[in-house]
């Protein structure tokens, strides 16, 4: 009974706390706007800041909610597959790939868009695919990946595709504002149409990600203990792989790349509730999101009108933590 | 009720890149029991048990499951007919022990409907059965090795297999676990009629424990049968180039093996003679034997001590029907195996009427030129019981220089420095 009002408790702190991060970041800002104005412009008043909040803020609130659940849904996901909680998107270079993608599309002027909605999403989802394909091989030995190797082969790759993205900088100047866009990560071009493709993708992505959860709860087993039971492990892990590069690559063809989250946030919740990834994908995607909420209005305003991009803002603060995990792990 | 599951392997062969692992292979498991697969590292047991499970597809050859082709029975089918214990698990991530057994009724759990009180009740019952019910809120990777393995195998039992597969099990256990696991899974064959195959690496858990007994030898089969048909010494010897010795328990008909532990004896070439009997050769024969001396032996009554250890160790002895005087003949073999000898030792034997000729010897012209090692010589009045003849004797042998009189330490220091200098 006890342990039953733990859990709720804490999916409940975790909405409240959502519920007031969305509160506060859409009143921070140039402008700061009451909670009741806000309040009153949901119910559809029209106030003297209703424009900056429903074209400006709002849906850049909405889509760093989503992003933050979709990338810290990908993390806690990727971990389970690798058994390790050192992975994640951006550490086995996903993010970077899907940036090249994007960046590749946006250069070459291959990508369309029909209205502010691109094939840039595609071509980042290329990336991840590709990247995440390249990791996974040059990690392997014989049948045996071996977590260190992955991460290693995923820094080494992130690192290189980072290069490139800076010289395809150097030869399209024009484009030099796009593309630092990407590799910084940044919320700051946000539209409607944007975040309803971000919520029509990575909504359904998430839920699928979590009907898997049982499967990845028995990976921690092992591979081979993992089939024992039943499971086609290979085709699985394809399966959940693919979901995470479309979520990867949906989020950096809007925001860049936004390090760290799908590290940090399945790493705290599962400090508090465990490993039962049936409340750590759902937990961690709420976390992630209040997470990111609060980055961005924090790099919105501490040193207003400079905006600090988003992905500076989380790796700011991931990066010690990652330290943090890596030591932790060698003891 | 008997719910008999039998297995069928048929010629089958498997390779990692080319290098063939098991060869040919061909076995039927017909009904519940316990079957061990043993062998050497590398013989390929393991990866045998992996093509039962299904884990490794067959280059060659059929497997079938209740006649059923395995690659015709889904994953999910197999894993409610087949569990397997694995050598040693730990989880990545950490999991109540209860999480973890739950995990077992997978293969039956919906997806979108989630474990249902039938899977609990299911789960609770295999860990009570196991033992494990009291650590069902514990944290699995904070439990022993053998309170894990049990947590295990509640989880196998939760899957309500027919067929138990256990890929040496016991083998990170003290051996207290070791039983106990053992135990707890004969006992299940048992009770719960289940067909179990094991990969064992201790052959005496195997003999102990197993109804059938496979043997692998670089990834053939090389003997099968029950216990006691298939752990012969020569079998043994075959598959694990290893000498034992076999003694079968008359009251469990089980067999127990024993290494034999032989040195590896570095030879030195000298030849020893040694004339004893009675037991008084009993040291002196194994110990000159061990330290590389080519030993012989005489003139020994057949049956006596000295005879024993003599034949135990395959030497040459002179030998003769007990409680008679010694014959020419065995006389005549004696002097000329302490002729072709480099030296000859005279321990310090009883002497009666019937061996009288085992000192007379060493006045032979003949063996003039050997030299001659004497052992008590200051107490062969003790020894004597032909009523001072044999002490007279003694004393001719001992005054003329027919022989040396030493002690057994300087007969070893004498002869470990000829050894020493020969080799």
């Amino acid at each position: 009974m006890n342990k039953a009002l733990k859990n709720y408790s804490i999916l409940l702190i975790l909405l409240a706390c959502l519920a007031f991060a969305v509160v506060m970041a859409v009143g921070f800002g140039a402008v700061r706007i009451p909670a009741r104005e806000f309040a009153d412009v949901l119910f559809g008043k029209q106030t003297e800041n209703s424009g900056i909040l429903l074209q400006i803020r709002l849906p850049r609130v909405l889509l760093c909610l989503i992003i933050g659940a979709g990338l810290a849904a990908v993390g806690a996901v990727m971990q389970g597959i690798f058994k390790n909680p050192l992975v994640d998107s951006y550490t086995l270079g996903m993010s970077s790939g899907a940036a090249l993608g994007a960046v590749i599309s946006i250069v070459t002027g291959i990508g369309f868009s029909i209205g502010d909605i691109s094939t840039t999403g595609v071509f980042a989802f290329i990336g991840a695919v590709v990247t995440l394909f390249f990791v996974y091989n040059l990690a392997r030995n014989k049948n045996a990946v071996a977590v260190n190797s992955l991460l290693l082969a995923g820094v080494a790759v992130s690192y290189f595709l980072s290069a490139v993205i800076s010289f395809l900088m150097l030869l399209n100047h024009d484009s030099i504002n796009h593309i630092v866009f990407w590799t910084m990560g940044s919320l700051s071009l946000t539209s409607w149409s944007k975040m309803a493709m971000a919520y029509i993708v990575i909504a359904p992505s998430i839920i699928a990600l979590m009907v898997f959860a049982r499967e990845l709860n028995i990976f921690a087993l092992g591979d081979e203990s993992a089939q024992y039971l039943g499971i086609d492990v290979e085709k699985l892990k394809k399966i959940l792989l693919v979901i995470c590069c479309i979520i990867v690559g949906v989020v950096v063809s809007v925001s860049g790349t936004i390090g760290f989250l799908g590290l940090v946030a399945p790493h705290i919740i599962r400090m508090l509730v465990g490993s039962d990834n049936r409340k750590v994908i759902p937990y961690s995607a709420l976390l992630g999101a209040i997470l990111l909420i609060a980055s961005d209005t924090l790099g919105r305003t501490l040193i207003q009108p400079v905006e600090i991009p988003v992905g500076v803002m989380t790796s700011i603060m991931g990066g010690p933590f990652f330290i943090f995990l890596l030591r932790k792990q060698r003891q | 009720m008997a719910v008999d599951c039998s297995i069928r392997i048929k010629n089958l062969s498997f390779g990692y890149n080319e290098s063939p692992v098991l060869r040919n292979i061909s076995l039927e498991l017909q009904r519940a029991g316990f079957t061990s697969i043993v062998g050497p590292n590398g013989s390929g047991k393991s990866t045998l048990l992996k093509q039962i499970s299904g884990i490794l597809k067959p280059d060659q050859g059929s497997l079938e499951i209740n006649g059923a082709d395995m690659n015709a029975i889904s994953k999910k089918d197999i894993a409610r007919i087949m569990a397997v214990v694995p050598q040693n698990t730990a989880l990545e991530f950490d999991f109540k022990v209860m999480d973890v057994v739950l995990m077992g009724r997978y293969p039956y759990v919906n997806r979108f409907k989630g474990e249902t009180q039938k899977d609990r009740e299911i789960s609770i019952e295999n860990m009570k059965y196991t033992n494990t019910y009291h650590l069902r809120d514990r944290s699995f990777n904070q439990l022993s090795g053998g309170e894990r393995q049990r947590v295990i195998l509640a989880q196998a039992l939760a899957q309500q297999p027919k067929i138990l597969l256990l890929d040496e099990p016991i083998s990170h256990l003290d051996l207290q676990h070791q039983i106990e696991i053992m135990s707890l899974i004969k006992k299940l064959s048992i009770d719960q009629q289940l067909t179990v195959i094991a990969v064992l690496h201790d052959l005496n858990i195997a003999a102990a424990y197993s109804d059938y007994i496979v043997m692998m030898k670089d990834g053939a089969l090389h003997h099968q049968g029950t216990p006691v048909e298939a752990l012969t010494a020569e079998n043994i010897q075959q598959v694990f180039n290893i000498d034992v010795e076999v003694e079968v328990s008359a009251s469990t008909n089980k067999p127990y093996i024993y290494a034999i532990t032989r040195n590896q004896i570095k030879k030195n070439n000298v030849r020893v003679h040694v004339i004893c009997g009675g037991g008084s050769g009993s040291d002196v024969i194994p110990i000159l034997h061990n330290s590389g001396f080519e030993v012989s032996a005489g003139v020994l009554s057949i049956g006596d001590l000295d005879w024993k250890i003599s034949k135990d160790l395959d030497l040459k002895v002179a030998e003769d029907i007990p409680f008679t005087k010694i014959s020419d003949e065995a006389y005549n073999y004696n002097k000329k195996l302490a002729m072709s000898a480099d030296y000859v030792v005279v321990t310090d034997f009883y002497i009666g009427k019937a061996n009288m000729r085992n000192l007379e010897i060493m006045l032979e012209p003949e063996l003039a030129e050997k030299s001659i090692l004497l052992l008590g010589s200051e107490e062969i009045h003790q020894r004597d019981i032909t009523e001072g003849a044999a002490a007279e004797l003694y004393s001719r042998i001992t005054a003329k220089g027919f022989a040396k009189a030493v002690s057994r330490e300087e007969m070893y220091h004498l002869l470990n420095k000829a050894g020493a200098e020969n080799e």
